[in-house]
């Protein structure tokens, strides 16, 4: 799997992120490293939905987390609009953040439980001095009505009296008050009911299109994913496994983990049950990933040469990429 | 209780020091004392409600200070963590390894005591040692609290929401932090209240507490010696000291739930 | 139908501060042995308080339950605690969405498993340790002996849940209750677990109540399908049938809603409008009606009971999906 292959990597002048060789490791204890993160690199092109998909323990909240220097990473550079944000001073950090922002898993743990709506959406506004107090208002309540909540009946709520779906829109509209370029999504929709999935889902895509901005998807939810993103990124075990547009991917996967995936998810209908094999065993602890490929020890296709040389990315058909040493063709 | 502290002296009562030679050790409810006297002839009702002034002034104070500088150390070590949290941690467990009785005997004797027992020392230099021995008794404690709840709190993702803001850490803290932190810290700083009030009574019954019998450590001290012909001297102030503690407490939990009920859902 | 589990007429409900909140509305399920049913719904639905009323494990001061619940012939409802207890383990099983929470953090891995068996089955501690380790070989765990040895947190969500899957089946039940047992799980671990209990029906011939959100997982797991809203039924079938034939608008929208794997990319989802509705204030009319793109003014003025098709198919509609209006 592909350390920091590049070849997915695009040069053109649309690139508005760029993250190279980033590295995100815990330490837990003198010998126990948890390698979250190992050395991967991949780009967000302006106004696209890049989700970036895996299992638990793969790296990819850590991987959003990192992008916002929320803990900074090991190393590795993250460039966004042409800076470095690994290398930018306390003060200049601050105020770069404001045009990535993020939505949280949790709905409800994501909103101050103290603060009423208003000055839950306030609060960024306030803080970069963005108009005054009526300006600041009127600005909340057109946020708050983009999002779909009707202002008058929210404002002096707090997020507890909210349902889920309600606390994310919630979110959004304060995601959305300092005007970002990015939005790093993670998993904002696994934590809500299976019927309003789908409402806030439309919700981000009208947000992305409204304001063209660029999103980063984080889910291990396959169908959502693909519902939304422009291209999907498959991670394991803190590295890529595969880089392709959705339709590529879901139809003709190349790794063997990628086609695993689609095989367990769940579908719908009763008539179109594939009992084919399924992936055993559990990931390795990140703390001690094999060697070579990470995939190697739960892949049917595993050889020798996987347990020695790591797989880089590599293009097997046009716009996918694939870090395995024997792809599925 | 509390009405009494702030008011007693202006209540038309008896002086307290005042001397009734007549009515030694008289039983409550005697005519002209409700609640007797002992046997020095000190109103006993008159000497509660001194008593309650001092001792509630001495917890008040104690707690508030302990509370201010122990939750400040605590959500700061917290927030900041590294090393900063690690002597911080290491400070206050030795601070709850300390014997804190054992503390306030020892910083009483040294610092608000002359060498000639016979002469006595100004009040007020007694009662700011032993406020500042139980201080200094509360920091560790209520800093644990403080840390422990500021730990959970900056966990939160709308710590994390609001760092991506832009928002700085100091603003973090006095923002999103401590109003919900402060909770858990007014309802233990209620129980100690409670606790300290007893812990001053200790002192006194020791010997180290306020002269004078001016509190109702003293009140017990001296009444422990009249125990076999006027119990209601002793009585009296225990009865007095077990009610305030367990009201306190109980405003205490009080407080606490109606300001955690806002938080909680459904 | 000789039934395992007969439900009639279950009503719950729960005093809280806010008022009355109704889990459970007229809620009449027949399960005979063998079968597997899943309950689909979601938050508020009523599902889980479903399923712990039909374990007789409802208990507390403000709860008020009305309508019976038999399994094997003995009226749970009737019981006292003690005597509902005595089915746990030979008569049916629990397993839930969280097993770090349902097994014991400072008891090894080993001695609980075993301590269902000492206690129901009456084994010595040497056999019901043997038996511990062939149970672990069953659900697949891997290095069975030493897992014998190793405490909860030790072990990965996956393999927990296998433990608790070992320790449910322990003492043969009849019936499995299946609370949410994927849903906190990772999707590839969930196959494995899904297909475990299918094989372990399949062997011990067991019952299986399946509660979960998801119709990816009744679909591939059960024989009928149960469809809670708001506390009712609101539809019930065979799954190849609800699947193929929906009556429920609620259950239509649920499904269209739903992203799938084989949705075309770039095609908008077709959400469900509204909120799900609050337990406190049911109100009178359909519950769905709000939500619902097929409603009438009839859906809002009166409740609809429930139907039976001669097919087996049960709805609760005045205008289900299919039939001409």
């Amino acid at each position: 799997m592909a350390g920091s292959g590049i070849a997915h990597m695009r040069n053109s002048t649309d690139v508005v992120l760029t993250v190279r060789d980033l590295v995100v490791e815990f330490r837990l204890s003198k010998d126990r490293v948890v390698k979250a993160v190992s050395g991967l690199s991949f780009d967000v092109i302006k106004g696209e939905v890049l989700a970036i998909v895996g299992e638990s323990g793969c790296g990819k909240t850590t991987l959003g987390r990192a992008i916002l220097q929320l803990p900074p990473p090991n190393s590795g550079e993250v460039i966004f609009e042409g800076t470095d944000l690994t290398q930018l001073p306390k003060d200049n950090l601050r105020s770069a953040r404001t045009a990535i922002q993020m939505i949280f898993q949790d709905p409800i743990s994501s909103l101050d439980p103290r603060m009423t709506v208003k000055q839950l959406i306030d609060e960024p506004l306030e803080i970069w001095q963005r108009g005054d107090e009526q300006e600041r208002s009127v600005r909340i309540n057109e946020l708050l009505n983009n999002v779909g909540l009707d202002s008058e009946l929210v404002l002096d709520r707090h997020a507890y009296e909210f349902s889920g779906g309600q606390c994310q829109r919630i979110s959004i509209a304060r995601a959305l008050a300092l005007d970002p370029r990015m939005l790093i999504c993670d998993e904002p929709v696994s934590a809500l009911d299976v019927s309003i999935q789908a409402q806030i889902i439309n919700l981000l895509q009208d947000m992305h299109d409204r304001y063209g901005l660029s999103i980063i998807f984080i889910s291990h939810d396959l169908a959502v994913v693909k519902a939304i993103s422009n291209r999907v990124m498959v991670m394991y075990l803190g590295k890529i496994c595969e880089v392709a547009p959705p339709e590529i991917l879901y139809a003709k996967p190349a790794h063997h983990y990628t086609r695993a995936l689609l095989n367990s998810v769940p579908i719908p209908d009763p008539t179109r049950q594939t009992r084919t094999e399924l992936l055993q065993g559990e990931p390795p602890s990140p703390m001690n990933p094999p060697t070579g490929c990470r995939f190697r020890t739960r892949c049917a296709a595993a050889s020798v040469l996987c347990t020695q040389q790591e797989p880089q990315l590599r293009e097997v058909s046009p716009g996918q990429f694939v870090a395995c040493h024997h792809p599925i063709i | 209780m509390l009405f009494l502290a702030v008011f007693g002296s202006l209540l038309p009562f008896k002086s307290w020091k005042f001397v009734y030679e007549d009515d030694l050790g008289v039983v409550p409810f005697s005519p002209g004392h409700i609640l007797g006297t002992d046997n020095n002839g000190y109103d006993l009702l008159s000497s509660l409600i001194a008593g309650t002034r001092m001792s509630v002034f001495i917890a008040v104070t104690a707690v508030s200070l302990g509370g201010l500088i122990g939750s400040a150390l605590g959500i700061t070590a917290a927030f900041v963590r590294g090393k900063v949290d690690i002597v911080m941690s290491t400070l206050f467990n030795v601070g709850l390894a300390v014997p804190n009785l054992v503390l306030a005997l020892a910083l009483v004797s040294v610092l608000a005591t002359n060498v000639d027992i016979n002469q006595s020392v100004p009040t007020w230099r007694r009662v700011m040692v032993l406020i500042i021995s139980l201080t200094i008794v509360l920091i560790p404690i209520l800093g644990r609290i403080a840390r422990g709840a500021t730990l959970s709190w900056s966990g939160r993702d709308f710590v994390t929401a609001a760092r991506s803001m832009g928002m700085r850490d100091r603003q973090i803290i006095m923002k999103h932090i401590v109003p919900n932190v402060l909770p858990a810290l007014i309802a233990v700083a209620f129980l100690a209240i409670g606790v300290v009030i007893i812990a001053e009574a200790s002192l006194s019954i020791l010997g180290v507490g306020i002269p004078d019998g001016a509190s109702w450590g003293g009140m017990i001290a001296r009444g422990r010696n009249d125990l076999e012909y006027s119990p209601h001297v002793l009585y009296v102030p225990v009865i007095v000291l077990a009610i305030t503690v367990i009201s306190t407490n109980h405003l205490g939990d009080v407080i606490r739930s109606s300001l955690d009920s806002r938080e909680s859902k459904v | 139908m000789n039934s395992l589990l007969s439900i009639k007429d279950l009503n719950v409900s729960f005093d809280t501060p806010r008022g009355m909140l109704e889990a459970v509305r007229n809620v009449d399920i027949e399960i005979a042995a063998g079968m597997s049913v899943g309950i689909v719904g979601e938050s508020g639905s009523g599902k889980t308080v479903l399923s712990r009323a039909a374990m007789g494990l409802l208990q507390g001061s403000n709860v008020h339950r009305t309508g019976t619940v038999v399994f094997d012939g003995h009226e749970l409802t009737a019981m006292t605690r003690p005597d509902v207890r005595s089915h746990f383990g030979t008569g049916m099983a629990m397993i839930f969405q969280d097993p770090m929470t349902a097994l014991n953090p400072v008891r090894r891995i080993g001695a609980q498993i075993s301590e269902s068996l000492i206690f129901r089955l009456g084994m010595s501690k040497k056999d019901a340790l043997k038996r511990s380790f062939e149970l672990l070989q069953l659900v697949r765990i891997p290095d069975a002996k030493s897992v014998l040895r190793k405490f909860p947190y030790q072990l990965s969500g996956g393999m927990r849940q296998r433990v608790m899957i070992a320790i449910a089946i322990s003492c043969n039940p009849k019936l499995l209750f299946a609370d949410e047992p994927t849903t906190a799980l990772d999707v590839t671990v969930q196959a494995q677990i899904l297909q475990l209990l299918r094989e372990l029906r399949e062997d011990l011939g067991m019952a299986m109540i399946l509660v979960t959100h998801d119709l990816g997982v009744v679909a591939g797991n059960t024989d009928y399908v149960a469809v809670m809203y708001a506390g009712q039924v609101v539809e019930f079938a065979p799954t190849t049938k609800l699947f193929a034939d929906m009556r429920m608008p609620y259950t239509e929208a649920l499904l269209e809603s739903i992203p799938k794997i084989d949705h075309p990319v770039g095609k908008r989802l077709l959400a469900i409008a509204g909120r799900l509705p609050d337990p406190t204030d049911r109100g009178s009319g359909c519950s769905f009606a709000p939500r619902c793109k097929y409603f009438q003014n009839k859906c809002l003025e009166e409740s609809p009971t429930l139907k039976t098709d001669p097919d087996g198919h049960l709805y609760r509609c005045f205008f289900p999906i299919g039939e001409a209006l």
